[in-house]
């Protein structure tokens, strides 16, 4: 964090090796949060570039009252929300039907122990699931499951990206969480 | 307190981010609530979910187009800062010459041209033949 805050300050002052560390360091970071809210990695890479240009010409207005990261973070989740409205035109559907061969490999996954290893094939396959049910929830639901479940951020983190309540934070990742149970309910059939 | 309260409970319980006294009340629930024990366990298997998504790498290049992208946005922002001055310049420019044409050329709208005044003098035969020749050179040498 500090060395965040050290790369900015040398940027503002002109050194543009600073950023283009800055920009190697998160660049993962950002890239995978896009495409987890986004599902795309065409746009995922669009938006991510756009973001560090935000990132590049707005970095006088960084004041250092948050760590880097999350003044980033908000810019990313701002950024995805700008594209997503940009898709409220089109017709969306949160409705996901998981192929029979989909719902087995997740059984399959889940039914092995903790610490097990799973086959890279196996793992690869999970991918396109995992997204697939991510991409059937809605945005608010998305980007906080991405925040917590893929970035691993604190609560604290969350409520100062999200401009929410800690309180709020504990409700939407709850109501995430049921909303994601519900589209796999073919894991817990007897509920 | 209900299920439903634990159940949110439960899910600040796995991220770690529950108080001492919310858990032990927690925990003790746990024991007599199959309910939520099977919900604990949804709620374990959607973090090991997620911790098998692997990190996926940016297009190729992503530092080298980011940079070609600030050098196009600089011109950009170099030619919006621009613009607006470069436009008032030339209106302020077109302003003054219009103002110049103006004042060569005021004569030609507020009086009659010579000639025409001549020629209807010659008409109503109020002067005689030579007199267009005096005039024109007393106007023209006095307009000099």
């Amino acid at each position: 964090m500090a060395e965040d805050f050290e790369l900015v300050g040398k940027f503002k002052k002109g050194d543009q090796h600073a950023f283009e560390l800055l920009v190697r360091k998160h660049k993962m970071a950002v890239f995978n949060t896009i495409y987890s809210i986004m599902g795309n990695t065409q746009e995922a890479d669009d938006i991510a570039q756009e973001v560090f240009l935000k990132v590049f010409t707005k970095a006088g207005s960084f004041r250092g009252e948050s760590s880097f990261s999350t003044w980033l973070y908000r810019i990313v989740v701002n950024s995805c929300l700008d594209e997503l409205k940009k898709r409220k035109n089109k017709i969306i559907s949160y409705e996901t039907e998981f192929s029979e061969g989909e719902k087995l490999k997740l059984k399959d996954v889940l039914a092995t122990r903790e610490g097990d290893i799973i086959e890279d094939l196996r793992k690869k396959e999970l991918q396109d699931i995992i997204q697939k049910a991510m991409d059937s929830l809605p945005e608010k639901d998305r980007i906080i499951l991405t925040l917590k479940e893929i970035e691993g951020l604190s609560y604290n983190e969350i409520s100062q990206i999200m401009k929410i309540s800690l309180g709020k934070v504990k409700i939407w990742l709850f109501r995430a969480r049921q909303k994601l149970k519900e589209k796999l309910s073919f894991l817990y059939p007897e509920e | 307190m209900s299920c439903k309260r634990f159940k949110v409970l439960l899910s600040a319980y796995v991220d770690q981010e529950i108080g001492k006294d919310e858990e032990e009340e927690l925990l003790e629930h746990l024991k007599i609530c199959s309910g939520c024990t099977r919900e604990l366990e949804y709620l374990k298997d959607i973090k090991r979910i997620f911790l098998l998504k692997e990190k996926k790498e940016p297009e190729e290049f992503f530092e080298t187009r980011l940079l070609e992208r600030i050098k196009d946005r600089r011109k950009q922002l170099l030619l919006e800062a621009y613009l607006p001055v470069f436009k008032k310049s030339i209106f302020v420019v077109l302003i003054f010459l219009l103002l110049i044409a103006g004042f060569l050329n005021y004569k030609k709208f507020f009086y009659p041209r010579p000639t025409e005044v001549i020629s209807d003098l010659l008409i109503n035969g109020q002067v005689e033949e030579n007199f267009e020749g005096e005039v024109l050179a007393i106007y023209y040498g006095s307009a000099r």
